[in-house]
């Protein structure tokens, strides 16, 4: 059974322009801390959500009249959060989280949620609910350790040319598409803004190909409508060190998988 | 008895390769010598004309490692603006700002730069690649020069069209799009970094990385296509600059009297000892196999010490670091301009901008170490020259 919440300290966003991005609130908020007033600790996701906010801001500033704009729900198959929800929406109130909707799901019919949602990216702590809604053709991306030390006044998105990132999973075209179509919306959304000072930042690394493996890359991003801020080509070197400096939100990788030679 | 398909005199000698300088055996075209026409006249030419980029040769990899893990090899750190020459870019951004300079690179894209300061340096890192690569095929302790430049992604493009065109071996790069590259020095194990923006130099070297300010000068001596040839100054570039801050502070004289007094006492390090000691490592690699006398890597010490009394003190320093310079050169106050003339160095690194600016009016390839007691007094002798 799947419910959904509307939050109504937040204005709602045009179905039709904006990118909706799910959250999964286990992400958001430290199931288990609870500060004073029944409030949630903050969790790993909380740099994402200021982030994704921080691009609306901005994108409101430059036009007013915006409707490209990230529209933010989360989702909750926990039962025990679910019996909370009524912290769970307090605490999103407490912290002004630009969270519009609340999806309250089983673990079996989350993903039926996202589509009802016509949501464009998942994103989750947890590798089994990423991998399901994969194969179900929803871009997701997993949200790891590297996610709470981003920052929160720029949104940084790494596009893996080389789809190393996840080897287990092989996108299905429907994913691909949906990977696609996700990526030339944040293209568009970058080109709001100029080269400095965005608070958007598109980043391209390849992590086993050498430097053709990259520019080939960077050609198709860009016949995507989707132009890159900062390029890394490992060509072998170790991802970690790199990847913690480079502090990127989440990793898209379904985009090139079958379009590299 | 063991049927040999080598030949009989390579058995003898114990030998496989050749010692001439040959193209390198592993089957691809990089670092053949037909390239030198080639780039001996961008070398010559100010304003190279754009050439369009011509079809790439195929690079056959066979034998040999050619994505060294970056702790293993001596990672060499390069900005796109010392690789290559980007005066007419960086006026387009001086004069007009980023979104305009972005566009004229998008547009410009398939026009290939000129070599800039550094390309004779990666050129001869490259040399000696192949040369380890021949006498020692498993082994990642290699040169890995990596690109690193703050410029924006957009130029990316261009900038892997140019190393196409120049045949560079340069496999990983990182543009950070305008963000400090320092922590991605250190990611890489960084050995040596060259930049043309004093600041981020300044900023590595803080961070304990070797780095140095690269010049174009304005005419080039030819260097050594088979040989690397690198020169340092001493105070403040391998040694500290502790000596040097008696000499400003209290004169000539007393600095004599220091460096006698504390002939035994070993000098501290300076901030591009850690990569004279990488050379010398992979010098000694070359040694094992017999190729002392025709060893690819040659050092030379270019210091202001005289030989017979504050000179000493700087050899026994090197000896008990157990670093072997090739030559060491003391000119006791002598100009080095003429004596680099004669070396021909790749790369010479000082840290006072008189003696760089001197060595690039003779033709040399000098690049400055931000390093000591000299930078408070950089500002009387530099008069900006910085091609």
């Amino acid at each position: 059974m799947v419910s959904t919440v509307q939050n109504t300290d937040v204005k709602q966003k045009e179905s039709d322009h904006a990118v909706v991005v799910a959250v999964a609130s286990r992400a958001v908020f430290e199931p288990e801390a609870q500060g004073g007033d029944n409030v949630y600790a903050e969790g790993v996701a909380f740099p994402l959500l200021q982030a994704l906010q921080k691009v609306n801001e901005r994108l409101l500033e430059e036009n007013s009249a915006e409707s490209l704009l990230f529209d933010i729900v989360l989702i909750t198959t926990d039962s025990q959060q679910q019996q909370q929800s009524s912290h769970l929406i307090s605490s999103t109130k407490h912290y002004g989280l630009e969270v519009s909707r609340f999806c309250f799901s089983t673990e079996e019919d989350f993903i039926e949620s996202l589509l009802q949602n016509n949501v464009q990216l998942f994103l989750s702590t947890d590798r089994n609910e990423v991998s399901q809604t994969s194969q179900k053709g929803v871009l997701s991306a997993l949200l790891d350790e590297y996610t709470t030390s981003c920052p929160s006044e720029q949104l940084r998105v790494l596009f893996c040319g080389d789809a190393v990132i996840r080897p287990d999973t092989n996108p299905t075209p429907a994913s691909r598409q949906a990977a696609q179509s996700f990526s030339a919306q944040l293209g568009k959304m970058r080109q709001r803004f100029g080269m400095s000072d965005s608070p958007l930042s598109i980043v391209l690394m390849t992590s086993c190909g050498g430097r053709d493996s990259c520019g080939g890359a960077l050609r198709t991003l860009r016949s995507l409508g989707i132009s890159v801020d900062e390029a890394y080509c490992l060509a072998g070197s170790p991802r970690g060190p790199i990847l913690s400096v480079l502090r990127p939100h989440f990793v898209l990788s379904d985009c090139f998988s079958g379009l590299e030679d | 008895m063991v049927k040999m398909s080598l030949d009989p005199v390579q058995v003898m000698s114990g030998q496989v390769t050749e010692l001439k300088v040959a193209p390198s055996s592993n089957g691809d075209s990089r670092g053949s010598w037909e390239e030198k026409e080639e780039f001996d006249q961008d070398h010559l030419g100010l304003t190279a004309k754009p050439k369009p980029v011509t079809g790439r040769r195929a690079r056959k990899v066979e034998g040999g490692v050619f994505f060294p893990k970056p702790e293993n090899a001596v990672t060499i750190a390069v900005s796109s603006r010392v690789l290559f020459r980007t005066e007419r870019e960086q006026k387009v951004f001086e004069q007009k700002g980023v979104e305009e300079y972005l566009r004229y690179q998008i547009e410009h894209e398939n026009e290939p730069f000129a070599p800039g300061p550094a390309f004779p340096f990666v050129k001869a890192l490259e040399a000696v690649n192949s040369r380890l690569r021949e006498l020692y095929p498993q082994s990642e302790e290699l040169f890995d020069i990596v690109l690193v430049t703050y410029n924006h992604a957009h130029v990316g493009i261009r900038l892997i069209n140019t190393i196409n065109h120049h045949n560079l071996f340069i496999e990983r790069f990182c543009m950070t799009g305008g963000s400090s590259p320092i922590g991605y020095l250190k990611a890489w194990h960084t050995n040596l970094y060259l930049s043309a923006d004093a600041d981020k130099v300044r900023e590595a070297l803080a961070e304990g990385i070797a780095a140095a300010t690269m010049f174009m000068p304005e005419k080039l001596t030819e260097v050594s296509q088979s040989q690397l040839r690198v020169a340092f100054d001493g105070d403040a570039v391998l040694f500290s600059d502790e000596s040097e801050r008696i000499f400003k502070a209290h004169g000539l004289d007393k600095f004599f009297e220091h460096e006698r007094e504390n002939e035994d006492t070993l000098l501290d390090h300076g901030p591009l000892k850690g990569f004279l000691e990488a050379l010398g490592k992979l010098q000694k690699k070359f040694y094992a196999k017999g190729h002392r006398l025709d060893c690819p890597i040659r050092t030379f010490l270019v210091t202001a010490r005289s030989a017979a009394s504050s000179g000493i003190r700087a050899l026994k320093t090197l000896r008990a670091w157990g670093l072997e310079i090739d030559e060491a050169l003391f000119l006791a106050g002598a100009p080095k301009g003429p004596m680099l003339e004669k070396i021909r160095p790749h790369i010479y690194f000082d840290d006072q901008m008189f003696h760089v600016e001197g060595a690039a009016e003779m033709g040399t390839i000098a690049a400055h170490v931000p390093y000591g007691i000299a930078q408070k007094h950089n500002a009387k002798q530099n008069t900006g020259v910085r091609k």
